[in-house]
């Protein structure tokens, strides 16, 4: 017992004091569309790529001249095929781990429209009952992948409950519900029951792209299409799984305490490293 | 590995099927399902000679004998298989739906292609019926489907008494997604992305067995670096999943100062997968033909820095967990498995070989480096938590082993070699072919079959925890209700794995 003890405070501080940097230059991140013109459909290589069905590529023209393009994140898993092998940088690797919305359709980018940026402050008036303490209910609907980031999270070196956010047992203790994984049909019920079971005001924040929009599982028999099929959903956060940082920062957008981290660009572009050679023909289907 | 299909009987299926497994060692069930719903097909794996059998029966009434009756480890098998497609295995002991729950119309057999003809057999999927324990002082638990903590859904049904757990009945099936389905919808370049997402923990190795099943309809071998990285990238995910899971039992055994510390290693097994992959979870990084990328000469470097203090920071933790009395105590004796019942349910993974089923498909199945880098069996005898976790330990250094060995030895020309191979257009028409793969919860198995146009017709997945789930309602019985989630974390099992 002796020896743990000396172990334990022998060792040094492992939680991050730097609060939602930029993902690490290894990490893939999601895409962002930037102002490089796409050439349009005769391409089209993002869209037949994307495994998702994400990207929509259109011959209209915007003002600058490009192509329209629309890339949903919320259906988006992070697979940086399309950023890999757009051949005019019009789509390219985004690091931020802002990412997450209050809107569904503030996910979708486009390059016909000024982007829209989350409102800087809390989405529900002035007052956001739980910008110091929030106590948050996880239900898994989905792969556990997006279950053990959330874990993550609240580990040594996220240490989400450093913002007053506690994991809890039970949807009486709960402020928020937090969804992962795409919500077939085996769990609706329970996911409607669980909410009701929560007193008011609560929030709900779907986690990871099952949890938006369904991300590979949907438009299948089992109605997975997502948390807000069922429920209205007040912050989404996407990726597949969402790294902990991104979640941390959904976290806070439900609090409204995203104005407290240090500024930052929405979109933080990584330079292109070597083009990877897709196994595919893009030609084909 | 490719397939041959041999037609069989329905009628002569148990007494085929028990000369074929009784003729030699090593033989076992791989998987139990169908094609259509015309015929039942089984899966029969020959460890031994690292080969694999297919046999279909055709069952043109819908109904055929269970084989549950004389082969406990298919009880599971033939209940998904009447939940998919409507065929109903006869006097089956239990037969009760997995995924398919009330919430669906009566007779909805998701993956059934042939018409379903009511043969008045009990075909219905009415309400879940939980098997009752009568007796004075007998009470029962309901747990779920929501648990308290952060995990997958799955309801439990402890009948205890006083403080014993009597009986606990699963029932499964909340997170079915129609994974099996969505991978025959999606154009089969795009499916690889569906497969992994079966169970994302395990992203790799269902990544790894897709891309085998893949790769060998298409008589294509990739070289030798992609099957070091590929190898690395199972033994990773092997290795920060294990991780995960030790810390879970040291958490559940209330030490938390090194469940933290565990946690925060977990976070440099996952680094090191995203400094080789770019995800943490090796999303998108096996792919049939090869590997999304090579990585980066810097890449390797920090990789192999890594994996070095990893090791480095684990040992102690670790020696410090095995030594304590207290963290020994609590595990030792709890959820005894016995190594008979292990064989004939055929659990597969750590637990299995916390009583001596000597069984890791490393050292059978040709996947990655395997068999040749196979690191040496891990074998304990008492069947308790304490071996299990004891085997999990091992494993784990054995992983870090061979990621630190592969990373120093191999040489990852991305300039000779390229990371993926193009394929062609199109797959093989009418051919079948299998991958099985040891992930970090036991043996995986991707199989799939192709139609006349070369498009995936059928794509049958069996997690390890297929197979496992029924040893947790063994191991637990007659052991106290605190001791479940100890036992629960001890086989980690996977939801979404097993319910697709
Ligand atoms: S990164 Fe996202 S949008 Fe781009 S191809 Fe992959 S899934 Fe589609
Ligand atoms: S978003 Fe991805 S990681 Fe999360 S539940 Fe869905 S498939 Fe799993």
């Amino acid at each position: 017992m002796l020896k743990l003890l000396t172990y334990l405070l022998a060792q040094k501080k492992a939680t991050l004091s730097d609060v939602c940097p930029p993902l690490e230059a290894s990490a893939r991140g999601l895409p962002a569309l930037t102002e490089e013109a796409c050439t349009g459909t005769g391409c089209n290589a993002c869209a037949k790529l994307c495994p998702t069905d994400a990207i929509a590529v259109v011959d209209e023209k915007t003002d600058s001249g490009s192509a329209k393009v629309a890339i949903d994140l919320g259906a988006c898993i992070g697979c940086g095929l399309c950023f890999q092998n757009c051949p005019t940088g019009t789509i390219a690797q985004n690091l931020s781990t802002r990412n997450a919305r209050r809107k569904r359709e503030e996910l979708v980018l486009k390059n016909d429209e000024v982007a829209v940026l989350p409102e800087a402050n809390t989405g529900n008036g002035s007052h956001n009952p739980f910008k110091y303490s929030l106590h948050a209910r996880v239900v898994s609907t989905g792969c556990s992948a997006c279950d053990l980031e959330i874990a993550a999270s609240g580990n040594p070196i996220f240490d989400i409950e450093r913002f007053g956010v506690h994991i809890v047992a039970s949807p009486r203790f709960a402020d928020a519900l937090i969804v992962t994984g795409p919500v077939g049909k085996g769990m609706q019920t329970a996911l409607k029951r669980c909410y009701e079971a929560m007193a008011e005001p609560r929030v709900v924040i779907a986690a990871g792209t099952c949890a938006i929009s369904g991300g590979v599982h949907r438009n299948g028999y089992t109605d997975a299409q997502g948390a807000d099929n069922v429920l209205p959903v007040d912050v989404y956060i996407p990726g597949c799984p969402p790294q902990p940082w991104q979640l941390v920062y959904g976290v806070l957008l439900a609090m409204g305490r995203q104005s407290c981290l240090k500024p930052e660009e929405d979109v933080i572009l990584c330079h292109p490293t070597q083009p990877t050679p897709h196994p595919f023909p893009t030609q084909s289907r | 590995m490719k397939l041959d299909i041999k037609t069989t009987v329905a009628d002569t299926l148990t007494s085929d099927l028990d000369s074929w497994l009784t003729e030699k060692d090593g033989r076992r069930t791989g998987l139990l399902t169908s094609i259509d719903g015309s015929e039942v097909m089984l899966l029969l794996l020959d460890t031994q000679g690292g080969t694999a059998e297919l046999w279909c029966a055709p069952v043109p009434d819908n109904s055929y004998t269970s084989l549950t009756l004389k082969f406990p480890q298919l009880h599971w098998f033939e209940r998904v298989l009447w939940d998919l497609f409507g065929v109903v295995p006869l006097q089956h002991p239990r037969l009760k739906p997995v995924v398919i729950h009330e919430e669906y119309p009566q007779k909805f057999y998701p993956l059934r292609q042939t018409e379903w003809q009511d043969n008045g057999h009990n075909a219905v999927h009415d309400e879940h019926h939980f098997l009752e324990v009568h007796g004075a002082g007998v009470w029962e638990l309901p747990v779920g489907p929501i648990h308290a903590g952060i995990i997958e859904p799955g309801h439990f049904r402890f009948s205890c008494l006083g403080e014993n757990i009597v009986n606990l009945e699963l029932r499964l099936g909340y997170v079915h997604r129609g994974v099996e389905k969505k991978i025959t919808e999606v154009p089969w370049q795009k499916a690889h992305f569906v497969a992994e997402a079966a169970a994302t923990d395990t992203a790799c190795a269902n990544a790894l067995a897709h891309a085998i099943a893949v790769e060998s309809l298409l008589d294509l071998e990739p070289p030798l670096a992609v099957q070091s990285l590929r190898t690395i990238a199972l033994e990773t995910e092997r290795a920060a999943m294990h991780i995960a899971d030790i810390g879970g039992m040291m958490t559940d055994i209330g030490m938390v100062g090194l469940a933290a510390t565990m946690s925060r290693l977990r976070g440099s097994a996952l680094n090191l997968a995203q400094a080789l992959s770019g995800s943490r979870f090796f999303r998108a990084y096996i792919v049939p033909g090869g590997i999304a990328a090579y990585p980066t000469a810097s890449a390797l470097l920090q990789a192999q820095e890594l994996v070095v203090s990893l090791k480095k920071s684990l040992r102690p933790v670790l020696t410090m967990f095995q030594e304590n009395q207290a963290a020994i105590s609590r595990m030792d004796g709890i959820g005894k498995l016995k190594r008979s019942l292990a064989a004939e349910f055929g659990f597969v993974g750590v637990a299995a070989r916390a009583c001596g089923v000597d069984y890791d498909a490393r050292r059978h199945f040709p996947h990655g480096l395997y068999p040749l880098k196979a690191p040496p069996t891990v074998l304990e005898t008492s069947g308790d938590i304490l071996a299990c976790t004891n085997v999990r330990i091992r494993e784990l250094f054995a992983s870090l082993d061979l990621i630190e060995e592969l990373i120093g030895t191999s040489r990852f020309d991305g300039n000779s070699d390229r990371a993926v191979t193009s394929l062609p257009a199109k797959l093989p028409a009418n051919k079948q072919s299998c991958a099985v793969v040891e992930a970090f919860r036991g043996e995986l198995i991707h199989l799939l079959l192709t139609d006349e146009q070369g498009n995936i017709k059928r794509y049958a997945i069996k997690d390890p925890s297929l197979n496992n789930w029924t040893m947790i309602s063994i191991m637990v019985r007659d052991n106290l209700i605190a001791d479940f989630p100890l036992c629960n974390k001890s086989l980690a099992l996977s939801y979404g794995g097993n319910d697709l």
